[in-house]
């Protein structure tokens, strides 16, 4: 395209920006938005170099040339993370991602406090078997016993998903991964406060050291199935838009309760108001691939 | 509600703000904005996407018959929504020397 009569002459380095960076930089954006993406910002870049220029002297122009570039990647990396984040919203890699950097961050916290791999592994050594262990073995079997054997009912035959694992096995093992990320955050949280409490109190730590334990196994555990309960049972997506359905006061002649939809549009959980006796559990309604547009929070 | 929600949490910031006036003196692309506000594009572009998700901007391509009178490629225009309109008003009221510092697109001192 040519440019306008009588306007200012292109540079000599802003073509590189449209020619060599633009294309570079527009794989950190989403390939559905690049086309839209690239678009934009070759007309910006059109503008740049021919258009009018209001207050624009030689001398800036490596200046602007280099923000121009900045700018170019500080707006792909963002249309790139928000649509990351978007996607990855509620997922169960997400979960597990978010356990991992908890566990590196309180990690690096305590290496930098103990100054050495040695000493790190002599604390977490001592403090797994002498205080963590007591509480963490009870804890786990009080766990699992006392976890109600909630079926993964279903109001129909599932549909066969795609994928290298079973539903079933992918199901159980984001479950016992995400209890042992959880109780190893625990364990690292307890490790991580231990250190200035025994630099205070000594030995007289150690029931604090033990209370501690036991609230934060306690808490991750109870956490990772309550967490469980509230995923899509297809992609193992957190449900969302929570909607109350029925009026309380018909309890005896109808249901009610709260329903939550998988945002990929897989099914609805329908959670009872109340549980009507011991084995009346939250059922996953599967609905049909025609109805996923319709559940998907951007319809 | 989103406006209530920005002046509480403090996102309605200084830039924000220059970026929201300027839309409404009229300055809707990119370059234009920066050009008048001397922001730099760091800044313009990821604000404008914000503002965009947080509904106080909408954004529409140009019609590509302009664009080619003009032999220029087409534009991708940004346009205050009501919402945003509303937060552009509680902004010039915060920082009331906005006005004296953008001037209008089409030559009027404000």
């Amino acid at each position: 395209m040519s440019h306008g009569p009588g306007q200012a002459a292109p540079d000599r380095l802003s073509p590189l920006l449209d020619q060599r960076l633009l294309p570079l930089v527009s794989h950190l954006v989403p390939r559905p938005k690049r086309p839209e993406w690239t678009r934009e910002w070759q007309a910006e870049l059109w503008h740049l170099r021919y258009g009018e220029q209001r207050d624009r002297r030689r001398t800036e122009s490596v200046r602007q040339v280099l923000s121009l570039s900045w700018g170019l990647v500080a707006d792909a990396g963002w249309v790139g993370l928000h649509s990351l984040k978007q996607e990855k919203r509620g997922s169960a890699q997400w979960c597990l991602y978010q356990l991992v950097a908890a566990c590196l961050a309180c990690g690096v916290v305590e290496l930098i406090c103990e100054r050495s791999w040695g000493s790190l592994m002599h604390t977490f050594a001592g403090y797994f078997v002498d205080r963590f262990m007591l509480v963490a073995l009870p804890a786990t079997f009080v766990a699992l016993a006392t976890m109600p054997r909630t079926p993964r009912k279903c109001n129909r035959e599932r549909r066969h998903l795609s994928g290298l694992l079973p539903e079933h096995t992918r199901w159980t093992l984001f479950l016992a991964s995400k209890v042992s990320l959880s109780v190893t955050l625990g364990f690292l949280v307890c490790v991580l406060v231990s250190i200035p409490v025994r630099r205070v109190l000594g030995h007289n730590g150690d029931w604090i050291d033990v209370v501690l334990s036991t609230v934060m196994l306690t808490t991750s555990l109870r956490l990772s199935f309550d967490d469980q309960k509230q995923r899509c049972q297809r992609c193992l997506r957190l449900l969302s838009q929570p909607v109350r359905v029925g009026p309380p006061s018909y309890n005896l002649l109808n249901w009610n309760g709260t329903e939550l939809v998988c945002s990929e549009g897989h099914g609805l959980l329908q959670v009872p108001e109340m549980q009507g006796s011991w084995c009346w559990y939250d059922l996953w309604v599967e609905v049909d691939p025609g109805w996923n547009s319709a559940l998907s929070p951007e319809s | 509600m989103i406006l209530g929600t920005l002046m509480n949490s403090g996102k309605l910031s200084h830039t924000v703000a220059i970026i929201l006036k300027a839309l409404s003196l009229g300055y809707q692309f990119g370059f234009d904005i920066m050009e008048v506000t001397g922001l730099p594009s760091g800044t313009v572009y990821p604000a404008l996407r914000r503002l965009e998700r947080d509904g106080l901007v909408s954004s529409s391509w140009e019609a590509e018959e302009q664009a080619l009178k003009e032999q220029r490629p087409a534009r991708r225009y940004y346009t205050l929504t009501r919402q945003g309109k509303e937060a552009e008003g509680a902004a010039t009221k915060r920082y009331p020397l906005l006005t004296r510092l953008i001037p209008d697109k089409w030559g009027k001192t404000v």
